[in-house]
């Protein structure tokens, strides 16, 4: 099992794209704040619950002939993501206010660094436990 | 181990700096506008300066996939010039009436201001997005 499929770090993985993608649009926000027409976007939160269920990786069958298969065997069992287009974009309100926008900014920027020093701390627990 | 693709911070950093740039060029004709607020005409009777007025509009950047800020095409401001009675003023008409351009000191200041906010707020952006790269790649250091 390599150190990647770790439930814990795969689940902060997909927090840190997820505080990714909102730094995108928070910056698109941004910088149409003087654009006529334009409506201040935001992501949708990440539910813990689906993200606890999706954190161990597994083959979906869509039609009842598929023949069901398990994850995680074999090396070439690792799917790529595409971390584009996972997150549902939804308007929000009519204009951009630069004061929520900055708020925004920076409450992603703080829960960012809470995620990558949980990530490293999970890290040196693992060095710990193999005696490094 | 996919921690998202880098280019994502690139990718705000991208459209924060192009807010930063069109914020700079707004700041540009609003400096056109104060600097020629008294051009009067070179000719009696002709027009003088005409106030000018950037608009923005959204774009796509279609190498990364995001909503990019542009300076669009600027316009002039079609209000009405401003008329003096200065009947020893070389641009002077007929009448004695000299047309001072349509350009309001007080307004333009209130719009320099607000793109300086505008300014303030991008590169607030970039600050941001600047420290979460460093934290990301502060883990592959622990």
């Amino acid at each position: 099992m390599p150190i990647s499929d770790i439930p814990i770090l795969s689940m902060l993985r997909t927090r840190m794209q997820w505080h990714q993608a909102r730094q995108e649009v928070l910056a698109e926000n941004v910088a149409n704040a003087d654009t006529p027409n334009y409506r201040a976007r935001d992501i949708t939160p990440l539910d813990f619950g689906t993200q606890l269920s999706t954190a161990s990786l597994s083959m979906v069958s869509t039609d009842p002939n598929h023949i069901a298969a398990s994850a995680g065997s074999g090396a070439g069992s690792q799917f790529a993501s595409d971390s584009s287009g996972r997150y549902e974009i939804r308007p929000r309100g009519n204009s951009v206010t630069h004061e929520d926008e900055m708020m925004k900014v920076a409450a992603n920027q703080m829960d960012f660094e809470a995620v990558t020093s949980l990530y490293t701390h999970s890290l040196a627990m693992i060095k710990l436990a193999i005696g490094k | 181990m996919d921690f998202g693709n880098p280019l994502d911070f690139v990718k705000s950093l991208t459209v924060a700096a192009s807010g930063l740039k069109a914020q700079i060029g707004r700041m540009r004709i609003i400096s056109e506008n104060i600097a020629n607020s008294d051009s009067v005409a070179a000719t009696p009777g002709g027009d003088p300066y005409r106030r000018r007025i950037v608009t923005f509009s959204s774009e796509l950047d279609r190498s990364l996939g995001v909503n990019v800020v542009k300076l669009g095409a600027v316009e002039t401001d079609k209000s009405d010039f401003m008329i003096k009675h200065e009947p020893g003023n070389p641009a002077a008409d007929a009448n004695g009436d000299v047309k001072y351009p349509n350009v309001n000191t007080l307004v333009e200041m209130t719009d320099l201001r607000d793109a300086q906010r505008s300014y303030e707020a991008n590169l607030n952006v970039v600050t941001a997005t600047r420290r979460m790269l460093q934290r990301t790649i502060d883990i592959i250091k622990s």
